[in-house]
């Protein structure tokens, strides 16, 4: 084995474990600090795979921005209501025996795919800095509908998070 | 990482080497911020403890080491211990991926009967080749170090000090991130060895199909995006919870903010930290705008040859040029932080809503204007010559 193989699995160890202190542990601010844990190692094993912008946008993105506002909104709240009702009644149970099931579909469904998967010559990237402009052409020839579509949901998003916390006056609120 | 034992010890010593040189900048650091501030308030500072009180800097470190190690009891005890490494370690790393310098060689040698062959060794921890992408993830990490010491101390004060904290640093990112597009565009690369590289030389620009050379000004990037630079500026202010931004530990209301509950060496690791991110910050600016390591109008192989003409080896020039530049750097990165120090005993704290509306209504516009404007001006020059 060389050092590339033995630092993904390291790092492939890292994540299962984080993810499973994501759903395991009851305080959610800790499952929060888990689901960070696991985005900063999923970023790690994006340099691994020779995608370092995309390594660096999981950074920013995921681990530095959205995760950051998990943390701090849960801060804010007291929780544990919301815990109890979430852990007991039929039809929670019912929802987590069939998001286990679903899981299971998904995983079992990407074992049975990845069979069938090829990459073919074109399609491995150059390892140094081409490989930014080569995304950057893609996404804006080839992928611009669904880049820009993706640009305009967010945007509808922002929006409309912005005039519901503006119905009872908003961050300036006299 | 290297392929035999020498690339990789060399690489090693070269990672403990730029971290130590960071954590060690900080005492001096605390010592140019008190003096200067003294001398900015017509005070005397700190001039008892040896000359010009410099040794009051071990003073503080032996106070800080023998510090009784006291914790709250009603305290989340792991987060409380990993709050000051998280907010530590987000600020090295940063720092790490930075060139401070430019890359020496080190010729064939022998070793123990083996031929060693010739190797390249870059000034800086590691090399990334989406260097600033890189730099801008791992410092939006910093939020995580100070959010966790604010819940887990259990203070209000602490809390309110981080939950600030995350919220400056989150709105001033998107500030950040969008000031330096204009500059990235001109440079058309993520890598900071390359940006440097464009930066040598006289001003050189195409100005209506034809090239212009001033002959006297050097090809720094602070002259084709001198509103950049400022937006860059005044959001590393905020980035780095310094004054004007230091709402998160004000005193007047929040005590100290999200370092409350903490002493000692604990609380010297979070000032390290901040002391970090300003050193990453003052990198940036060099590097982006005042052209890194380069030194106006000379050039890397004039000292080489001077170098080599004085009769030394090749791998010793090497080297010598190397540490010339990095002085060059070190030199460029000082005035920066001396800025850094200046600007907090010169100017009143922000209110917060002050700060949240010169984030997002005044930066975040411009910074945005000046990425339209030069992505328009670059495209006409580049289809009308």
């Amino acid at each position: 084995m060389d050092m590339t193989t033995i630092l993904f699995y390291i790092l492939a160890i890292a994540i299962v474990v984080f993810s499973l202190g994501v759903v395991m542990t009851a305080n959610p601010i800790f499952s929060a600090l888990f689901l960070a844990l696991t985005m900063v190692t999923l970023a790690f094993v994006y340099f691994l795979l020779n995608a370092p912008f995309i390594a660096g946008v999981q950074l920013i993105v995921y681990a530095g921005a959205v995760v950051v506002l998990f943390v701090m909104v849960m801060m804010l709240f007291d929780l544990k209501q919301e815990k109890e009702a979430f852990t007991k009644g039929k039809f929670t149970g019912f929802l987590k025996i069939a998001s286990a099931g679903w899981l299971c579909g998904l995983i079992a469904g990407a074992i049975y795919m990845s069979t069938e998967m090829v990459v073919s010559g074109n399609q491995i990237l150059d390892v140094n800095k081409a490989s930014t402009k080569i995304l950057a052409k893609e996404l804006f020839s080839n992928y611009v509908f669904a880049f820009e579509a993706l640009g305009i949901l967010l945007l509808l998003i922002a929006v409309g998070a912005v005039s519901i916390s503006r119905i009872k006056g908003g961050t300036h609120a006299k | 990482m290297g392929t035999d034992f020498f690339e990789i010890s060399i690489n090693f010593v070269k990672m403990v080497a730029i971290f130590l040189l960071m954590v060690q900048l900080v005492p001096a650091l605390v010592w140019v911020e008190r003096r200067g501030s003294a001398f900015i308030q017509n005070r005397f500072g700190p001039n008892r403890v040896g000359p010009l009180g410099l040794t009051q800097l071990l003073a503080d470190a032996i106070k800080f080491i023998f510090k009784e190690e006291f914790i709250p009891s009603h305290t989340r005890k792991f987060l409380f211990y990993a709050a000051p490494v998280m907010s530590l370690i987000p600020g090295a790393l940063a720092f790490g991926s930075i060139p401070l310098s430019l890359p020496f060689h080190v010729e064939a040698f022998e070793l123990f009967g083996q031929t060693m062959g010739p190797y390249r060794f870059a000034f800086q921890s590691f090399e990334m080749n989406v260097g600033i992408v890189f730099v801008l993830g791992i410092s939006s990490l910093g939020a995580y170090g100070m959010l966790t010491a604010g819940w887990a101390s259990v203070n209000k004060y602490s809390v309110f000090g981080a939950l600030r904290a995350s919220a400056q640093m989150i709105s001033y990112e998107l500030a950040l991130g969008l000031s330096i597009v204009g500059i990235l565009m001109i440079y058309g690369t993520f890598d900071f060895a390359d940006m440097i590289a464009y930066q040598t030389g006289p001003l050189t620009f195409t100005w209506l199909g034809s090239e212009m050379t001033i002959p006297f000004l050097p090809n720094w990037g602070i002259f084709y995006q001198p509103l950049g630079a400022l937006l860059l500026f005044i959001a590393m202010f905020a980035e780095t919870n310094r004054a004007p931004f230091d709402l998160p530990e004000a005193e007047a209301e929040l005590v100290a903010g999200y370092h409350t509950e903490y002493g000692g060496l604990k609380m010297n690791m979070f000032y390290i930290g901040e002391y970090g991110h300003m050193m990453v910050a003052s990198a940036l600016m060099t590097t982006f705008y005042f052209g890194g390591y380069n030194l106006p109008f000379v050039e890397p192989e004039t000292i080489n040859e001077i170098l080599l003409a004085a009769g030394f080896s090749a791998t010793k020039a090497s080297l010598l040029t190397s540490f010339t530049f990095f002085l060059v750097l070190f030199t460029k990165l000082l005035i920066f932080l001396w800025i850094f120090i200046w600007v907090r005993w010169t100017l009143p704290r922000f209110r917060y809503d002050q700060l949240m509306d010169l984030g997002w209504k005044k930066l975040l516009p411009w910074a945005l204007g000046n990425t339209i404007v030069t992505a328009v001006v670059i495209f006409v020059m580049k289809t009308w010559s």
